[in-house]
């Protein structure tokens, strides 16, 4: 049987969903139950990964070494993991220190054509001894082909696999499938995938990179995360099960850690709505949701409109600047329409 | 760099050399250039130059050419403050003020590092190509030029069929030209026939040297290659991890005996002839991974990605040597088990 490694991402992913207001509390309880669980691989941060609280994207509530520190204190059996940018995380100023914390893992993101940016941050973790991954964000975005260019580079420098992540939401399962054959017959690393729901297929996407031979698979807790939410990982632990995979997980203790994940982290179970749907058919990042709905709701501007034009921009993460600037311009344009 | 580092790099040479010196008679007394002279493959033919002058008075003079002389007294301070040793810092694609009183000359400049290659494919072939041209250019005006060491790569010959024991000189081989990695070994591959122009008009001397794999001291771990990843991960108390399903074959040369083979090479090698310099003792990483863990007291636990049964492409990368064996009388003096042996011990004391 196949074995499938699980990366939880409920509190890295899931810091989206709560503007990146997560608690030492609310980490500190969901790490000890994603631990008892045996999740194997659990991720903690800002959404947007290490050394990237900011005005820009959001700021965290507390900072990533606290953040950190008190979920090493709580995975005594787990790996830690961290997600990042190079960019907004620098090997001096953040990752030497989160390595030295006590970090396990770490995958080092890029926009899917952007990998270059990565070399300098994964040769450092390798050299440490810890685990590197690639993560290729927004990989709807590029062919196959390109993403097989991107992910040997990233093989190259000594990744140790890679993951592409459904950013948006925006792919449907034929999509997945067709990628990661691609990848998988390219590449002499493990492939995994993200998923989002925007078009509630985060499941069915997950399912569909499994059968195709991805053996790296993200999920989060009652789907917390960005946007409409990753694939829901105690759903995708079951049906990985129930297909014949193994994930090495005690599934009670994981439906228990959801049901704690609800109680004690999530405002709202993420739901797939209007927005959600929007952000995924324009294909624009899901962490946009928040401050699109909110700066649309100013500037008194149809917020499914100013995806659709984020969308025809192919704007990507890191790039909320432009939010208002395209608010702004569709503000200005329903103006004079008026006149 | 301690006195034990030194010793052990001194006793290699003098392995190497023992009984044989005789045959390297025509460089006493020559001016040397070596092109990236300051990287792993002119780091070792520099301690060999040096042991010879010390031991056996050649009274060479070498020139180390290369864009990183600024860190080399760092790394080597005890070559970089020889008085026997010239350090040029140049770019291989502009040479202005090179010394003409050169009579041999080794091309060595281009990192054979894959993560540059993918990351700056096209500086990749800007320095091979551009820069073999440019010292080929400046040895046609030089007054005495006594032969030319054109170090291409193993890498020219592309996939090595899983049946092929051994690549041979004579292997036609294939490159996909559009692949991700193609920058390096197609730009070497043009670089031998840039070499075979200026060998048939300007009659210069040239011969080649295709390396393979080594491992050894002044080979930094942070490479991205299997056997110094595994040997950096033991390092640091493992695990090893195999990247891919441990199924790939390769071999590893010793550096001492690869700095030797390449000076014969330039000494006794024949104009117009290309020489595999490199190991013909084929290992899998299954195999080298366990090797490496056996050396530690408490081995290392070895973990690989992939499933054996998932594994789709199978690289394997082993020279024939025959002809280097054959017509030149080389050897291999230090075998696989020795040196990762003395590898992990350089290391080791380099960390302390």
């Amino acid at each position: 049987m196949k074995k499938i490694l699980i990366h939880d991402v409920t509190l890295r992913d899931g810091n989206h969903a709560i503007s990146h207001k997560i608690t030492k509390n609310q980490i500190a309880i969901y790490a000890a139950a994603a631990d008892a669980a045996g999740v194997p691989i659990v991720e903690v941060g800002h959404g947007n990964g290490l050394g990237a609280s900011s005005l820009q994207v959001g700021e965290s509530a507390i900072n990533d070494e606290t953040m950190l520190r008190i979920a090493k204190e709580n995975l005594p059996h787990s790996k830690l993991a961290i997600h990042v940018i190079p960019g907004f995380a620098t090997i001096e100023k953040d990752l030497i220190r989160a390595i030295d914390i006590g970090v396990d893992v770490v995958r080092v993101a890029s926009h899917c054509t952007e990998t270059d940016i990565t070399q300098r941050h994964i040769n450092y973790v390798r050299d440490r001894g810890k685990e590197a991954y690639g993560a290729l964000m927004m990989s709807h975005m590029a062919s196959k082909e390109t993403l097989v260019d991107e992910c040997q580079k990233m093989e190259s420098y000594g990744a140790e696999g890679v993951i592409i992540f459904d950013s948006a939401g925006a792919y449907l399962p034929n999509q997945v499938t067709d990628r990661i054959t691609e990848l998988k017959n390219n590449l002499n690393i493990p492939v995994g995938f993200h998923a989002h729901n925007n078009l509630g297929l985060g499941i069915a996407n997950s399912l569909a990179a499994a059968e195709a031979g991805a053996s790296i698979i993200d999920g989060s807790a009652r789907g917390f995360g960005a946007g409409a939410g990753n694939a829901q990982l105690e759903v995708l632990d079951a049906v990985l099960e129930k297909m014949g995979y193994i994930t090495d997980i005690n599934f009670y203790k994981l439906l228990d850690a959801a049901d704690i994940a609800e109680k004690e982290l999530l405002k709202e179970i993420p739901r797939i709505d209007s927005l959600s749907i929007i952000s995924g058919i324009s294909g624009v990042f899901s962490g946009f949701s928040k401050p699109v709905e909110r700066i649309s709701k100013e500037y008194n501007v149809d917020p499914r409109d100013v995806f659709f034009e984020l969308g025809r921009r192919q704007v990507v993460a890191g790039q909320e600047d432009i939010i208002i600037d395209v608010v702004s311009k569709l503000a200005l344009q329903k103006r004079v329409s008026n006149v | 760099m301690t006195q034990t580092q030194k010793e052990l790099i001194h006793n290699d040479c003098e392995t190497v050399t023992s009984g044989l010196i005789s045959r390297l008679d025509s460089l006493k007394n020559e001016r040397i250039l070596i092109t990236g002279g300051t990287g792993f493959m002119g780091t070792w033919l520099t301690e060999l130059v040096a042991f010879l002058n010390d031991n056996h008075n050649f009274n060479v003079q070498l020139y180390l050419l290369s864009t990183h002389s600024h860190s080399y007294a760092e790394r080597a301070p005890h070559l970089a403050r020889r008085p026997d040793i010239t350090l040029i810092e140049r770019d291989i694609r502009n040479l202005t003020n090179i010394p003409e009183d050169v009579s041999w000359i080794i091309h060595a400049a281009a990192t054979p590092d894959s993560r540059a290659h993918a990351s700056d494919p096209l500086r990749t072939v800007d320095v091979i190509v551009e820069g073999t041209n440019a010292i080929l250019e400046y040895a046609a005006r030089l007054p005495d030029v006594e032969k030319i060491l054109n170090i291409s790569s193993g890498q020219i010959y592309g996939a090595q069929p899983r049946d092929l024991k051994g690549i041979p000189e004579t292997f036609i081989g294939g490159l996909d030209c559009s692949a991700f990695n193609a920058a390096y070994p197609e730009s070497k591959r043009i670089a031998e026939t840039i070499c075979s122009i200026h060998r048939n008009q300007q009659r210069l001397p040239i011969v080649n040297a295709r390396p393979f794999a080594f491992i050894g001291p002044y080979q930094g771990l942070d490479r991205p290659w299997a056997i110094n990843n595994f040997i950096r991960d033991a390092l640091l108390g493992g695990p090893i991890r195999i990247l891919g399903d441990g199924q790939t074959v390769r071999s590893y040369m010793y550096p001492s005996d690869m700095a030797w083979w390449l000076l014969n090479i330039l000494v006794q090698g024949k104009v117009g002839t290309s020489y595999n310099v490199g190991s013909p003792e084929a290992i899998t990483l299954q195999e080298l991974a366990e090797k490496i863990a056996g050396q530690f007291p408490k081995p290392p636990k070895i973990i690989s990605g992939l499933s054996k049964d998932k594994a789709l492409k199978i690289s394997k990368f082993v020279p024939a040597v025959d002809l280097a064996i054959n017509s030149l009388d080389l050897k291999i003096t230090t075998n696989l088990d020795t040196a990762i042996k003395r590898t992990i011990l350089w290391n080791q004391m380099a960390i302390q």
